[in-house]
């Protein structure tokens, strides 16, 4: 019997239960399926922040709990969305509060299923000063466009609460060897003389190894050129597979990133580039001589190069914006953002959401450091973060990053495309031509 | 709360439940007459074995057999598209590639090695140490195995200082670094075979090096009488001796060949065209194409079953000559 018990994975012991509630009739009701009622003291939420991230949150939380009495029960959980998945597909419990979907299909049908909640009635009378305090990026569909499914406005409506943002696509530099103006359009960047600056060996550094997500850093850097050189009516049509990636306007972004990750621009050549992980990427900026002038990275960096380097954001580092590609495009701005989602509509609930859209609480986020918030007039005490905070308010799109929001298999092959152009730019034709075949592959849904 | 009453149910509910199946059924039974007791009695013993593994070992492989053939929604039959799928394009070609090498090289060496180790230790006076230090990277999990290697294979630009240990031998002979889970396909897929096998060949060295002791020393001794070399008698005498055993354990080395997953997900998540049969089937099931991850999940044990067949034969003959 042992064995046959061994065998019992989680599933069969739910299996187990169902079969004991036949046996025993004991009183706990319809097992998994009872969820937790319309609660007023307990709210369910899952995230995906560990860590730092994770510590920020509790102190965002602490306040709210103590003032309303409402117990939050935290879970990191990566895995939500398969998980809330299923959950929809089984009608089993869903959390509270979790991060909305990102696939635009995903939210679609959740949507129609019921199981994301608008914040227009979650938020209530406290709706319209969450969208005149957000960044408009960030809750408002481009003009004459009442979806956007990247920030889960659909059918005019809000499912998701926007609490933290990110600013992609900033060129980080040394303050004692780059010495000169941050330069305004991307042809003055590549066309800058390395060594007139402390001797610096090289344009740029680049890492884009990142374990499994390898390619990644490559592609922040290819969709900050293909949105400012393309722009965002292309961009966003790439992502959602109606552009192909042989399309003269995505070649002409991979032809530009290669300018980017070329023998000569790039510190320690191509292999480095593919070696090296992307927090380790920058370190060769503080060298002497510098290794390079110049990386590209989102916000969150300057706590790697503090933490590798010992150096200060703002005395020895700083960043200028991404350069103009083509000025028709100037004000797209790549970022992130984290959201929360309702999946049961609680009191408990509504009164969490409405305490997260505050200023108060979002403060709090900007306080401890790392990261935005999503309301446009928090007080920045870190000078990076102050200056970011300018970027997104200027951004007229704040766009999404591309990978991320395709699906999965087209993001890997997206991914590494950028790996083996890298290494081998001769192959760029047969890359685009593959991509092209994973592309109808991927977006097909049967 | 409801997690705990599933999992307070589940503990102590089910062996409960079990031990009353077990206890009341004794009971009916005793009441039957003799014969049919004798009769009924091994089935009611195993039906609750048998009634699980259907539920969770039977039932989902009929199911991932059906989903192969249907759409992503289960809503529809498809015909053979997951399959036609999985057999044109490019990238699971190159993953059906990259298995085949894994199947013949990672076996061949794990298994030769394994064999060679273990016929070379049984000869010296230190050979619990040597075995043991072969066998070290058996226990530890291929992540972690994976993670070492990585450092082992760092690359850092030409001209600075290697950390990654293969390139700082290389950089002591003067030689530039190479970037071994870059360069491909040949460097990196070799690369990342060499990591299976060096988790592998301690556990074929195990098995094959128990077996060899049970030869006895009679047969060699005669075979020394008769003026055999060393050489051989590993030929002639041992080998013909151990083939049972390199039989199941080649075989299990195929079957995990097959099912190489984690050591590629971690080194390279199938860059530089280093995806296996696995990789594929996940990356599918992450993007949802339930169908065509089921397609691929088939493949893989249409390929297995006669694998597994043959290891169970060997070993039920292994188990009649005892």
């Amino acid at each position: 019997m042992a064995e046959v018990l061994a065998r019992l994975s989680s599933q069969a012991k739910a299996l187990g239960l169902g079969t004991l509630l036949l046996v025993v009739a004991c009183s706990t009701g319809g097992g998994g399926t009872s969820g937790g009622g319309a609660s007023t003291t307990d709210v369910t939420v899952w995230t995906a922040w560990g860590g730092d991230e994770l510590k920020a949150f509790r102190d965002v939380l602490k306040p709210f709990q103590d003032s309303t009495g409402i117990k939050v029960h935290l879970t990191t959980n990566r895995d939500s969305t398969n998980q809330i998945a299923n959950g929809i597909a089984a009608g089993t419990d869903l959390p509270d509060v979790a991060p909305g979907p990102t696939d635009p299909n995903l939210v679609k049908s959740w949507i129609s299923k019921g199981a994301l909640k608008p914040m227009e009635t979650i938020l209530g009378d406290k709706f319209n000063d969450y969208i005149s305090n957000t960044y408009p990026a960030l809750t408002t569909p481009a003009a004459g466009q009442s979806d956007n499914p990247y920030i889960l406005v659909v059918g005019g409506k809000h499912y998701a609460l926007m609490v933290k943002t990110q600013v992609k696509g900033l060129f980080w530099y040394n303050k004692k060897v780059f010495t000169g103006t941050a330069p305004k359009t991307f042809d003055e960047l590549l066309g800058l003389n390395p060594s007139q600056f402390g001797g610096a060996k090289s344009l740029f550094c680049a890492g884009f190894e990142s374990g499994a997500a390898s390619g990644w850093p490559a592609s922040d850097q290819i969709d900050n050129i293909i949105m400012r050189q393309s722009g965002d009516q292309i961009y966003t049509s790439w992502i959602q597979g109606k552009v192909k990636f042989s399309d003269p306007a995505i070649k002409l972004g991979y032809q530009t990133f290669l300018k980017e990750v070329s023998d000569s621009a790039v510190f320690g050549g191509r292999n480095t580039a593919l070696s090296t992980n992307f927090g380790k990427a920058g370190d060769p900026m503080f060298n002497s001589p510098p290794g390079c002038l110049f990386l590209e990275q989102a916000t969150f960096i300057a706590n790697f190069f503090h933490q590798n380097k010992g150096v200060t954001a703002g005395t020895d580092f700083d960043f200028f914006a991404h350069p103009s590609i083509n000025s028709q495009y100037d004000g797209n701005v790549n970022g992130f953002y984290d959201q929360f989602s309702v999946y049961n509509d609680t009191p408990a609930a509504r009164k969490l959401m409405q305490y997260l859209a505050t200023k108060d609480a979002q403060q709090i986020w900007a306080d401890d450091g790392g990261t935005l918030g999503a309301i446009k007039t928090l007080k920045y005490k870190d000078p990076i973060f102050a200056r970011a905070a300018e970027i997104a308010s200027g951004a007229k799109n704040l766009l999404v990053t591309a990978g991320d929001f395709m699906p999965a298999d087209m993001q890997k092959a997206f991914w590494q495309s950028l790996l083996n152009v890298t290494r081998n730019p001769g192959s760029l034709d047969s890359e685009l031509k593959h991509l092209d075949q994973v592309q109808a592959a991927s977006y097909a849904t049967s | 709360m409801d997690q705990i009453i599933t999992a307070v149910v589940a503990v102590v509910g089910v062996p409960l439940v079990l031990l009353g199946y077990i206890i009341g059924g004794e009971k009916v039974m005793e009441r039957l007459p003799d014969r049919l007791q004798g009769w009924a009695r091994p089935y009611f013993w195993a039906l609750p074995a048998v009634g699980f593994a259907t539920i969770f070992m039977v039932y989902p492989m009929v199911r991932t057999v059906i989903i192969s053939f249907r759409n992503n929604d289960d809503t529809e039959w498809i015909g053979l598209a997951n399959y036609k799928y999985f057999f044109t394009f490019p990238d699971t070609l190159t993953a059906l590639r990259n298995s085949v090498a894994w199947l013949v090289f990672y076996t061949f060496f794990a298994v030769f090695l394994g064999l060679i180790i273990a016929i070379l230790v049984d000869r010296v006076r230190y050979e619990s140490l040597a075995k043991i230090a072969i066998f070290l990277p058996v226990p530890i999990s291929a992540v972690a195995a994976s993670i070492i290697w990585k450092f082992m294979f760092d690359y850092q630009p030409p001209g600075t200082t290697q950390t990654g240990t293969l390139n700082a031998v290389l950089a002591t002979f003067g030689r530039d670094p190479v970037a071994w889970l870059i360069t491909g396909p040949f460097v990196n897929n070799a690369a990342l075979i060499f990591v299976g096998i060096w988790t592998a060949v301690g556990f074929c060295m195990v098995i094959i090096s128990a077996s060899l002791k049970a030869i006895s020393s009679e047969v060699l001794e005669a075979a020394r009488i008769d003026g055999a070399t060393e050489l051989q008698i590993v030929r002639l005498v041992v080998t013909p001796l151990l083939w049972p055993t390199i039989t199941v354990v080649g075989t299990t080395m195929l079957i995990n060949a097959l099912k190489t997953f984690d050591i590629v997900y971690v080194m390279t998540n199938g860059a530089y065209d280093t995806d296996v049969i696995a990789t594929r089937m996940f990356s599918q099931l992450q993007s949802s194409h339930f169908g065509r991850a089921a397609a691929v999940g088939v493949v893989l044990f249409i390929a297995i079953v006669p694998l597994l067949i043959v290891n169970i034969r060997r070993f039920q003959q292994q188990e009649e000559q005892r």
